[in-house]
């Protein structure tokens, strides 16, 4: 039972470590978000927690520390410079690598912990004597207006049971719990009368009541502390703002009150189900302020028109204190963070993906299972029979519709990921360059984008080696210092396309050219398009890098890119003007599981071509083929298509009939056509992967079980088209050689 | 209550239970440093309790203090009973264990 809980925590852990990340490399560029640098620690914080809860002692001890420097961050004691960032991701890789392990952990992973916590208190020594000047009371921590800033009251929650720190808790905490949409948010504001305290009330004992029903925010004002000397060492000076989140009703909060309910202004709002505004986002400072009575919505208005932050505007006018002010931000953090928690239980479950690709699996069976209840009721001719097929094909149609739909992703899981390869190639590579993203919510299939994971990474690796120059030849040539890669994702049709760009210096076509001819991949002189000779950097070996980095240059990587992209079924292609930069065009089909083909036999063999692919289908004879010759080119609509046949291309056994088909296949940017025996007709192919012996096989994507059992190859157009021509290369470079 | 002067600057060490009861001295204790010294420390680690009305005191001090021109600080080590109770009321952000962090971790201190 124990190993279960684990395993969730791991998976929780390596979540929250990739939102981690991401935050982090997010900060590098603002680093004085506070929302931001909090969503660091609230990470480490849970980790630091749950990790403690289950046994893993070491991971809790590391994050402990980690913890401690990101709250000094979050108090402004400790600036967030770019090798804290570093630091810290190196903290985070370290968590990961823990987190593969058995407790405890290699002496090396202990060593290598110790290191990094040590450059942490390096970090913590020295940053407080540079954050000095700027401590809490001055000037620095100025309230920073409409966005959230760091909430300078602590979120105080009810802990999970056997939370590792029940720190900060109330002992009457515990029951209440997480917000749900059974609860609402109050506003509570508790101001005890100066006299309170002199008969023996326990003001602090009340707050922590009122914390303990629930989710709370609480905000102490000591503004009214006077002076020592003005000072009644008995009287109550302070008051509260509390925001809380409870399943409680407004007569079970007075009841904590009940006591001093004559010795206290006590003022209870109910303020749920306006957690957001109109348009969905957290609700706006200002929108509070109004709420509160602190600000009239003329004064707002003023205050927004100058286009400083509001808080600032507000406080510099003297229409609302700062600690007015800050309080108003620990209710938009609380009321943001109850919104959340909303958000991210209601609406969705989460399931195990093994548990999805089991679906997929069985559904892919079904769909096979009923092309032969098909075959047969089609065999039977029984009328009954067939009507009951024809409903049954409608549901499964839908079924494996719904099953797809529910394994699509946003790709912006990946895109994140890339961002830290471009942060860390380029400090290593003596670059400076950023990406930008666009599209991350595109969808796509889950196995599909694990799999475009490796090949993206080659291409950015490549456009950051051999693509953006160094920062003082970019000057040189009047480009900008800093280079800029592009990710962008966006559908077209049945397909995702990919594109990954860069401002370098592009491909050298000649250079490609030289080295093609050197390897004998083509015969000197041959005439090539641009695109046809720019895709040959993508062939096994293919380099045209004078020097081998530690990153590319020996010409692995690139042929990864194709071979994955081609099990894909996918498509690359080039677009690159010399000087000016590269772009990398992935057309990727939106799932990999079950595909619309076409189903062909050529011999006893069958064969399925990708629908999608086929552009048309024509008859030709044997007579008129034997006269097309050597050359294989037929005249298909006004074009020159030329063709292979697939008896000879895979060795079919048999001679060919009289009359054969030739399928003719959409490439990139050309057609080919292929000649079989028969088309049978379309066929809804569930994709089964081939077997270890025939992965290497170019030209076949996998395999398919027709509905009597037999199985037929799922052609890859493509690469088929690919290894004919290299094939046809070679042949061509060897006669020229003679 | 015990007070050290190291040099120009006094040091209050309290001790035990800092509440209401003894809000009257503790008051006249800062006071009394105050008028002697432009810079006061209040050493924490022996106090076990720390309510309301004495906080509010260590609050009052240190803005008079700054007020003169002087300084007031915290130091040794807050019980960490103290620490969760002031966190767990908004007053405190987290539970630091040293004074030097506790100081700063007051809200508004």
């Amino acid at each position: 039972m124990i190993d279960k809980f684990k395993a969730a925590f791991k998976e929780e852990a390596h979540e929250l470590l990739s939102q981690l990340e991401d935050t982090l490399l997010e900060l590098e560029s603002h680093p004085r978000n506070g929302e931001l640098i909090n969503a660091a620690f609230r990470a480490i914080h849970t980790i630091k927690g749950s990790s403690a809860m289950f046994g893993f002692e070491s991971i809790s001890r590391f994050t402990h520390e980690v913890e401690s420097a990101l709250d000094q961050c979050r108090n402004g004691n400790l600036p967030i410079t770019k090798d804290f960032i570093g630091l810290t991701l190196k903290a985070r890789d370290h968590l990961k690598e823990m987190l593969g392990q058995e407790e405890p952990p290699p002496q090396a992973t202990l060593e290598e912990g110790e290191s990094l916590l040590v450059r942490y208190r390096e970090f913590m020594a020295g940053g407080k004597t540079q954050a000095a000047p700027e401590g809490p009371g001055s000037a620095a921590s100025a309230p920073s207006g409409e966005a959230a800033a760091v909430p300078t009251s602590r979120e105080v929650q009810s802990p999970a049971p056997g939370q590792a720190e029940p720190a900060a808790q109330t002992p009457q905490a515990g029951q209440a719990g997480e917000p749900t949409d059974r609860s609402s948010t109050y506003r509570i504001t508790f101001k005890p009368k100066p006299d309170i305290l002199k008969d023996g009330t326990r003001v602090l004992n009340l707050v922590e009541e009122i914390a303990g029903l629930g989710q709370a925010a609480i905000y102490a004002h000591t503004e009214d502390i006077p002076g020592l000397e003005a000072l009644d060492p008995e009287a109550c000076y302070m008051y509260w703002d509390i925001i809380i989140t409870t399943s409680k009703t407004e007569n079970d909060i007075r009841d904590v009150f009940i006591f001093v309910e004559d010795r206290c202004e006590l003022k209870i709002e109910r303020i749920s189900g306006e957690t957001l505004d109109e348009e969905g986002r957290a609700k706006r400072l200002g929108a509070i302020l109004v709420e509160r009575g602190l600000v009239s919505r003329a004064d707002l208005r003023d205050a927004l028109g100058s286009q400083r932050k509001l808080g600032e505007v507000l406080v510099e006018k003297k229409i609302v204190s700062r600690p007015e002010i800050e309080s108003a931000l620990v209710e938009q953090e609380h009321l943001k963070k109850v919104q959340e928690k909303l958000d991210s239980s209601g609406a969705s479950i989460r399931v195990a993906s093994e548990k999805l690709d089991s679906l997929v699996d069985l559904v892919g069976e079904l769909v096979t299972l009923q092309a032969r209840l098909s075959q047969t009721s089609l065999d039977l001719k029984d009328a009954a029979l067939s009507s009951i097929c024809e409903q049954f094909e409608r549901l499964i149609s839908q079924l494996r519709d719904n099953t797809m739909s529910i394994r699509m992703l946003p790709i912006g899981s990946t895109f994140n990921k890339f961002r830290r390869v471009v942060r860390d190639l380029s400090i290593e590579l003596g670059k400076e360059a950023e990406l930008t993203t666009e599209g991350a919510e595109t969808e796509l299939d889950k196995t599909v984008i694990e799999k475009l994971g490796d090949p993206l990474v080659h291409i950015i690796r490549n456009s950051l080696d051999h693509g953006i120059e160094k920062p003082e030849e970019r000057e040189r040539v009047g480009k900008p210092r800093c280079g800029k890669i592009m990710l962008s994702a966006r559908h077209s049709g049945a397909y995702v396309l990919i594109q990954v760009s860069d401002d370098g210096k592009g491909l050298d076509r000649d250079a490609i050219y030289t080295k093609a001819v050197e390897r004998g991949v083509i015969s000197p002189g041959q005439e090539m398009s641009e695109q046809d000779l720019f895709l040959l950097i993508f062939a096994p070996g293919f380099s045209t890098a004078k020097a081998i980095t530690s990153v590319s240059g020996r010409g692995v990587g690139m042929d990864v890119v194709k071979r994955e992209i081609d099990s894909l079924g996918g498509v690359v292609s080039l677009a690159s003007e010399r000087g000016k930069g590269l772009t990398v065009t992935l057309k990727i089909p939106l799932t990999l599981a079950i595909i619309e083909g076409l189903l062909v036999r050529t011999g006893g063999d069958y064969f399925v071509v990708p629908l999608s692919t086929v552009d048309g289908c024509i008859e030709i004879g044997r007579e008129a083929l034997e006269e097309y010759g050597e050359r294989r080119i037929i005249n298909y609509r006004d074009d020159l298509v030329p063709f292979v046949s697939l008896r000879s291309t895979f060795e079919v056994p048999g001679d060919p009939p009289e009359i054969e088909q030739i399928v003719i296949a959409n490439l990139q940017d050309s057609r080919m056509g292929f000649v079989v025996d028969q088309v049978v007709g379309n066929y809804q192919t569930v994709i089964k992967p081939l077997g270890r012996m025939f992965r290497g096989v170019q030209g076949l994507s996998g395999a398919t079980i027709l509905g009597d059992g037999t199985v037929a190859l799922i052609l890859d157009v493509n690469a088929l088209a690919l290894a004919v021509q290299m094939d046809g290369g070679r042949k061509a470079a060897r006669g020229s050689g003679r | 209550m015990s007070q050290n002067s190291r040099g120009a600057s006094i040091v209050l060490n309290p001790s035990g239970a800092l509440i209401i009861d003894r809000a009257s001295a503790f008051k006249s204790d800062l006071a009394e440093a105050l008028g002697k010294s432009k810079k006061i420390t209040v050493d924490l680690s022996l106090v076990e309790e720390l309510d309301l009305a004495c906080l509010q005191i260590l609050y009052a001090a240190r803005r008079a203090a700054a007020a003169s021109g002087g300084e007031l600080h915290l130091t040794g080590t807050i019980s960490s009973r103290i620490a969760k109770r002031l966190s767990a009321v908004g007053i405190l952000r987290g539970t630091p264990g040293r004074a030097e962090d506790f100081e700063a971790s007051l809200l508004e201190f």
